[in-house]
């Protein structure tokens, strides 16, 4: 045992790049499969611990307009399938009511939404995951999206001026809201003291016109429910935890990328401890087969270097676990800022990844050090050559080779030996495909490409939140069409001749197979049925004829060809269902209606942005110029073109990017480990060929340029690999998860000079870089060592 | 002429802060076309010194005038050049690059070389024509661990032949061969100097030094004796070995 251990400390003394770098290799890989294990299970369990923690109940209803308070109190009290519901009252706001310190109007998501902490009816949890019990008048707390939208910070004022009543408010800091917190949610909730509530309360315009209530149901029977609340009016949302889930769909495609990057981790990290751990006992032939030759048992040898391995292993992994904490936690922190996600086990599940690193170490160490039986001490005689290989596995000739001898060794080492690179292209091919997915996801979400799944293109999009307001208060179409009117002729004196439309979404009581659903029904105002883009089918052709989505499909059993009956209020429709389209609103649950049916603004449940076509053909700087002044005419920031109305809509574009950035960095790293490790190890073995290199008149520069080359071709492999599989990855990995958000069938921004130049070129960049520097090494190797090489 | 001409040549090490004169003062020279062995007890200085004049490694004190040019005073890639050109190189392990067949290790060296305007094909014939010479043709497109040492060996005397050296120096060439082909590689050395090639070599076999024109005898880093082999082909292979024997034991062998 002590003579196995002055072997162990002379081998850690003796190669201490190699090993330090193993024993690198071994903390970032329990960094990465505990935290990676932590995060399965968080995230696996993500929303429904969230929302259960926050108590949403099963099925969500908010009413808004005139009348809304109380009107679920009837169907509250006499509905079977309701076990217990949570009433919580709320005032609508306008995106112009906040401001914040200099006066500025600040940005905020669609209707704003004021509510009392001591009326709340879900719990809110502040930045640190712990339950907002009281708020001080005076004092507010508001979403981690509207404090980042608005660059602001705890102690910050805003202040909100809503029909008359102002109110300067001391921002505490984030609200984390199960109900409205997701992106796609979209409404901006301040929690605010109910001495503050009731000052809005006060003003007889707020009481009148901008009450509104949030009923969180628990139920066994959502389907009940939905039928129930199909007489019931001024509801502007309803619908089950389900879809509340979906609604944080985005997130959690995050926090399932940060999943998929730590079993990406995992998986290279053990490729490359694969490859060091077989590598080593490679190079270790010599000593094997002298402690062969004075008979020491294949069993001891073996467990020599498993002893090895456990030790590194240990301390590894002790150091990766407290490194997988953090580690942890910033992979989920994009992800947690709106949710509370966590499990109770956390530093358990990270205790037991890190032991299972040690387990797989040594599991692997005794399977690669099986190869020590094949070791023979006739090795250690002939420096690791058998003579016994038949297979002439030089591929390459010099004389036939139209480059120098640099590219000539390296491209001949790459092709005699293809399975010595293969963990460089697993790893390299691995990470880059990720980055390379993702720069499709967010190039995609960054473009119009989605456009569609929107509505129609516009030149222009224009959202004012306090007029939808005024016409879900008691509007009707025709003082839409008559302000629509006047916006164009506003427009046409401006210089700017235009066509402007809307889409609205009402909430019709819908019967299909004798099944009652309330469903959300879109129909444009100064659009046609036939502007729009349908996936399947002939476009519906007058009001007896719908277009639905896949999703409305799958919830209600209908096909192309079936009747539909649509309650229009006093008038009941049967509409033949005659083409599928898609679109990301309401997460896709959506009946598209042509413009003849006979819709009533008293279902009105919102309206999309002001849609501004101009008439006169400008180009596309032109158009910019014009979204300026429009800004300025209207005093309104929110004049998008059709990319930016996108990445609106979507909502979570910078984040994605961001995740990329973070990804690409972490890649880079990986680059960097792996490359290092690998040369440096390939050095250590070919140290005999590079000196003779040297003795016979090859200059440091050659040499260096031979490993240079050999790693920027694996590389270059790898990363053309990825480039090529990663458009038709995308589609097979990302697609699913837009279809989840309602977009089945997405064209991707594909930009190849990111694809195929920028980001494969970052990557190789850093390979050769790296490659170059670590070669360098070389240079210590002097040509007299051929007489001191083993 | 002297090609070769070493002038108080000193080597130290220092190790573990002890100080290891290894080569003291040498001074010799070798002739064009002459074939000179080294010999020497281990520990001697053999190799270091073959080292030093072939410029593989550093001098502490000294010059070794190679062709008329000071080695010692060259940088690292003047070297470089300098040995890729006019200097060959064998050692007694037979390294070659692994994955190169063995008629594209023998080419390399000269592909590097820019001393000639030939084209790879021209420098393919000509590693050919060497491996024929050697009577290694019919391995040439094998792997390095397909042939036998005697073969290998033969292989690495024509890498070092490839680029014409004026010298070409040989660390125990023989050194990890059985008898036959240890005689098969020296009767190719002595064929190339007989050719034209100076050959300056380390060796710890009589037999093998019994075939050179000269022998250097070197012990604690000081040429103690030096040896001028009886030439002419009136003078018997036996009768060389066993007049260089005698001599070698006069001083202490």
């Amino acid at each position: 045992m002590q003579m196995l251990l002055r072997i162990l400390k002379n081998d850690l003394k003796r190669k201490k790049t190699m090993n330090a770098i193993l024993f690198l290799f071994i903390v970032l890989a329990t960094m990465f499969v505990a935290s990676g294990i932590n995060n399965v299970v968080t995230v696996m369990n993500g929303t429904d611990y969230y929302l259960d923690k926050a108590g949403v109940g099963d099925y969500v209803i908010i009413t808004m307009g005139d009348n809304a308070v109380g009107a679920l109190d009837e169907m509250l009290e006499t509905e079977e399938v309701i076990k217990e519901y949570r009433l919580e009252p709320v005032v609508y706001g306008a995106q112009g009511d906040i401001t914040t310190e200099d006066g500025k109007e600040a940005e905020c998501k669609n209707t704003t939404i004021y509510q009392s902490i001591e009326s709340s009816a879900i719990t809110f949890f502040d930045k640190e995951n712990e339950a907002i019990t009281s708020i001080e008048p005076g004092h507010v707390y508001v979403s981690s999206n509207f404090m980042d939208a608005n660059n602001l910070k705890e102690g910050d004022i805003i202040c909100l001026k809503h029909s008359g009543v102002e109110l300067k408010l001391i921002l505490d800091g984030i609200a984390k809201d199960a109900l409205l917190g997701s992106d796609l949610m979209g409404n901006t909730r301040f929690v605010i003291s109910d001495a503050d509530m009731q000052k809005l309360l006060e003003n007889e315009t707020i009481y009148n016109h901008y009450q509104g209530e949030i009923c969180y149901i628990d139920t066994e029977d959502v389907q009940a429910m939905k039928a129930a609340i199909a007489d019931v009016s001024n509801v502007s949302f309803d619908d089950p935890r389900s879809t509340i889930k979906m609604a944080y769909v985005m997130d959690m495609i995050l926090a399932f990328i940060m999943l998929i990057l730590s079993v990406c981790l995992i998986i290279v990290s053990f490729v490359v401890l694969k490859f060091s751990i077989t590598f080593t006992i490679a190079e270790e032939f010599r000593e094997i087969g002298v402690m062969k030759a004075i008979g020491l048992s294949n069993g001891k040898i073996r467990r020599l270097y498993i002893v090895k391995y456990l030790m590194m292993a240990i301390l590894g992994a002790v150091i990766g676990f407290f490194a997988s904490i953090p580690f942890g936690t910033l992979l989920l922190d994009s992800v947690s800022k709106k949710m509370v996600l966590g499990n109770d086990n956390a530093l358990m599940i990270n205790v037991l990844g890190s032991v299972l690193v040690v387990c797989v170490i040594v599991l692997f160490a005794y399977f690669c050090t099986g190869k020590v039986k094949k070791s023979s001490p006739v090795d250690a005689i002939r420096s690791g050559q058998t003579g016994e290989r038949y297979k002439n596995k030089t591929v390459l000739r010099i004389q036939k080779f139209p480059s120098g001898n640099a590219l000539f060794m390296a491209l001949n080492d790459v092709l005699s030996n293809p399975k010595r690179f293969l963990t460089i292209i697993i790893s390299f091919g691995l990470c880059t495909l990720f980055v390379l997915m993702l720069v499709n996801t967010t190039a995609t979400l960054k473009s119009d490409k989605l456009i569609h799944t929107f509505g129609t293109k516009s030149h222009l999009y224009m959202t004012d939140i306090a007029e939808v307001m005024t016409y879900m208060n008691g509007g009707s179409k025709e003082k839409l069409q008559e302000r629509l009117e006047e916006q164009v002729q506003k427009l046409g004196a401006e210089g700017m001749p235009a066509e402007l439309c809307i889409e609205l979404i009402y909430k019709y009581p819908v019967t299909f197979n004798g099944n009652d659903y309330v469903i959300s029904c879109q129909q444009g105002v100064n659009t046609e049925i036939t502007e729009y883009v349908y996936t399947e089918g002939v476009v519906p052709s007058g009001k007896q004829e719908i277009a639905i989505t896949p999703q409305i499909s799958e919830m209600t059993g209908a096909k192309i060809g079936d009747i539909i009956t649509i309650h229009y209020g006093e008038e009941d429709v049967d509409c033949m269902v005659t083409a599928y389209f898609q679109t990301m609103n309401q997460l896709g649950k959506i009946i598209r209606l042509h413009e003849d049916a006979p819709t009533d603004f008293s279902f009105i449940s919102g309206a999309m942005h002001y849609q501004i076509d101009f008439t006169d053909n400008p180009t596309e700087e032109e158009i910019e110029l014009r979204k300026e002044r429009i800004k300025k005419l209207y005093d309104n920031d929110k004049i998008m073109n059709a990319t930016e109305y996108c990445i609106e809509c979507t909502a979570v574009a910078d984040t994605m990017e961001s995740v990329q950035f973070l990804l690409l960095a972490i890649t880079l790293i990986v680059v960097i480990m792996v490359t290092i490790l690998m040369e440096r190890s390939f050095i250590a073995d070919e140290k005999s060929q590079i000196a003779i290199l040297k003795a016979i008149g090859f200059k440091d520069s050659a040499i260096i340029k031979w490993q240079v080359y050999r790693f920027g071709l694996v590389g270059l492999m790898a990363v053309v690999l990825a480039a090529v599989v990663s458009i038709p990855m995308t589609r097979l990995c990302i697609s699913p998860i837009f279809g989840m958000m309602g977009a089945v069938d997405v064209e991707y921004n594909i930009d190849p000079l990111q694809i195929f130049l920028l980001y494969p070129g970052v990557v190789l960049a850093m390979t050769v870089l790296v490659t170059w520097v670590t070669a360098l090494y070389t240079r210590t190797i002097k040509s007299s060592d051929t007489a001191n090489i083993e | 002429m002297a090609v070769l001409e070493v002038k108080d040549l000193c080597k130290t090490y220092v190790v573990n802060k002890r100080q290891n004169n290894v080569l003291k003062n040498v001074n010799f020279s070798v002739k064009e076309g002459e074939m000179v062995a080294i010999m020497g007890p281990s520990g001697s200085g053999k190799s270091t010194l073959l080292y030093a004049v072939s410029g593989m490694d550093g001098v502490t004190g000294g010059s070794v005038l190679f062709d008329g040019k000071d080695i010692t005073k060259l940088k690292s890639k003047e070297l470089a050049a300098l040995r890729l050109d006019e200097m060959g190189f064998i050692f007694q392990q037979m390294y070659m690059m692994k994955n190169l067949t063995i008629l594209d290790n023998i080419v390399l060296p000269a592909i590097e070389s820019k001393k000639t305007a030939e084209s790879k094909k021209e420098k393919t014939k000509r590693g050919e024509e060497l491996m024929r010479k050697l009577d290694i043709i019919e391995v040439a497109d094998n792997d390095i661990n397909e042939v036998s040492g005697g073969q290998l060996q033969r292989a690495c005397i024509c890498r070092s032949m490839i680029n014409k050296p004026k010298v070409l120096f040989a660390d125990e060439p023989t050194g990890a061969l059985n008898r036959t082909a240890s005689n098969e590689v020296m009767n190719e050395l002595v064929k190339l100097n007989q050719e034209g090639t100076t050959i300056m070599m380390v060796t710890h076999d009589a037999k093998v030094a019994a075939k050179c024109s000269r022998v250097l005898y070197i012990v604690d880093g000081n040429i103690k004796g030096e040896y001028n082999s009886p030439t002419g082909a009136a003078v018997q292979e036996k009768e060389r070995e066993r007049l260089l024997n005698n001599w070698l034991m006069e001083l202490g062998w």
